[in-house]
């Protein structure tokens, strides 16, 4: 998929610990330390650079991002304000900047490491493997929900004969109906599983 | 793999196995069967005749846990009462399910495919050995590391079928093989699937598939077993079929029609005579 750069090939562990660790940074700074702020943003435009993720996408992504927490920002701007000592306006900026560096952080190291690489290196650093093994079958299963409902929603909107959206009833039947037909998965997936001597500890080739 | 001459228990048996639905509805209804090992026998009817349900019986998947001490056993495989033994059955009997996607959880395809011998008590190594060779039975070492849901539906069919070879089955239990699969990957899984020296009880309505690779059918209606026999016989009985929501397979509805004073149409609803 993504061409091979030096952040690839490098082991997942440094990788997961390292963007963690600079989240935590991030996160742990006083507000209004803009110096500080301004630095791990200069690490973190060399990182996006060595990446080779193209930063028109990441842009585009991190929009989507700043506008719920610019709007979460400006609702607690208030109050926070009032214990920091920083004007609301300076405090949205604060939110803001440390949201879109931990937020970049985190696209930039999903776009260099391979979700099944991230998850043996969360495994070898302890994660625990029911936590493990929940994130696995989520993400596997993620798409094949997701193209389950892509058919619902093509098949109402077939009869529905609106040009708009659907409505919140039909959208509500959707969710439920897509969520008995994740329970039914479920049952089936279990069958399989068992049928292949399954008996309740998960075994991997890996680590 | 296959069981001895010696031994006189056929592969599947089934005595008088009765289930009904949780909601109290009858699924099968006193089914007797025996398939004798190394025989490919296919089983037919209706839809909601009862063939999936069936075949979850054949390594305990049903009736589950909530019946498990009940004192009639009605399925042995190669002997074995299922109900006492699921645990020694289910690494005799692989069972490959209609939709991949049920089948393949894991990260990556060789993780899935090793998914069985690792549950047998294989080492790792050997495990990944044991998944890279039934991988190249199906033609996919390549897509070893590749996540199974960038596979296409005939892959990921091939996938399972990897997955359920790792476990060295004697017998293969198939619920509709071919359902779904453009022409040229159901050509293909069926070569694979005819060329397995495996015991084959085969759920399927793709009654050509039926006629090229099963020698005896078995067919299914409300849970009882209507007919069973040679394969050839019951799929040219085309009222008998018609009666059971089924029809006759279009190659010998055609085969049949070089008989005189026939027109395809009688042929088709079975008024040969």
């Amino acid at each position: 998929m993504s061409p091979d750069g030096p952040l690839h090939r490098l082991d997942a562990r440094v990788k997961l610990i390292a963007a963690v660790g600079f989240v935590v940074a991030v996160v742990a700074l006083r507000p209004g330390s803009w110096r500080l702020l301004g630095g791990l943003a200069a690490i973190l435009a060399v990182i996006v650079a060595a990446s080779g993720v193209s930063p028109m996408r990441l842009l585009t992504r991190w929009l989507g991002f700043a506008v719920v927490v610019g709007f979460l920002a400006a609702l607690t701007s208030r109050s926070l304000a009032e214990r920091t000592g920083l004007s609301p306006a300076l405090v949205v900026a604060d939110l803001l900047a440390r949201n879109s560096l931990a937020i970049v952080m985190m696209m930039v190291l999903a776009h260099v490491t391979p979700w099944t690489k991230l998850l043996g290196a969360m495994r070898r650093l302890g994660l625990p493997a029911a936590l493990a093994t929940t994130l696995a079958f989520m993400y596997r299963y993620l798409f094949v929900l997701r193209d389950e409902l892509d058919r619902m929603t093509t098949a109402r909107r077939a009869r529905s004969f609106r040009r708009t959206g659907l409505s919140f009833g039909t959208l509500a039947g959707l969710i439920a109906a897509l969520l008995s037909r994740a329970l039914e998965r479920e049952e089936r997936v279990f069958e399989a599983m068992t049928a292949r001597g399954w008996d309740g500890t998960l075994r991997t080739l890996d680590d | 793999m296959a069981t001895n001459d010696a031994d006189p228990a056929p592969a599947v048996r089934l005595g008088g196995l009765t289930y009904d639905y949780p909601d109290g509805r009858r699924a099968l209804d006193g089914v007797d069967l025996a398939i004798a090992s190394g025989e490919s026998t296919a089983l037919v009817g209706p839809n909601g005749a009862g063939k999936s349900t069936l075949l979850l019986h054949l390594n305990g998947l049903l009736p589950g846990r909530r019946k498990w001490g009940r004192s009639n056993p009605s399925v042995w495989i190669d002997g074995l009462d299922v109900a006492r033994n699921a645990a020694a059955v289910r690494r005799k009997v692989g069972l490959l399910f209609q939709d991949p996607d049920d089948q393949l959880f894991s990260t990556s395809v060789l993780e899935d495919v090793a998914f069985g011998p690792l549950n047998l008590g294989l080492g790792k190594a050997d495990a990944r050995r044991v998944a890279l060779e039934c991988l190249a039975r199906v033609d996919l070492e390549h897509a070893a590391e590749r996540p199974p849901h960038h596979l296409s539906f005939g892959e990921r069919k091939r996938v399972c079928l990897a997955g359920v070879l790792a476990c060295e089955p004697s017998v293969l239990v198939l619920d509709e093989p071919t359902a779904n699969l453009d022409p040229r990957a159901r050509r293909r899984f069926l070569a694979l699937i005819a060329s397995l020296p495996v015991t084959k009880l085969i759920a399927t309505h793709d009654l050509e598939m039926v006629l090229e690779i099963c020698p005896r059918t078995v067919l299914l209606d409300a849970g009882r077993i209507v007919a069973d026999g040679p394969s050839r016989e019951i799929l040219d009985d085309g009222p008998l079929l018609e009666a059971h929501g089924l029809e006759k397979p279009l190659s010998l509805a055609l085969s049949s029609l070089d008989r005189p004073h026939c027109t395809f149409r009688d042929f088709v609803n079975g008024k040969d005579e």
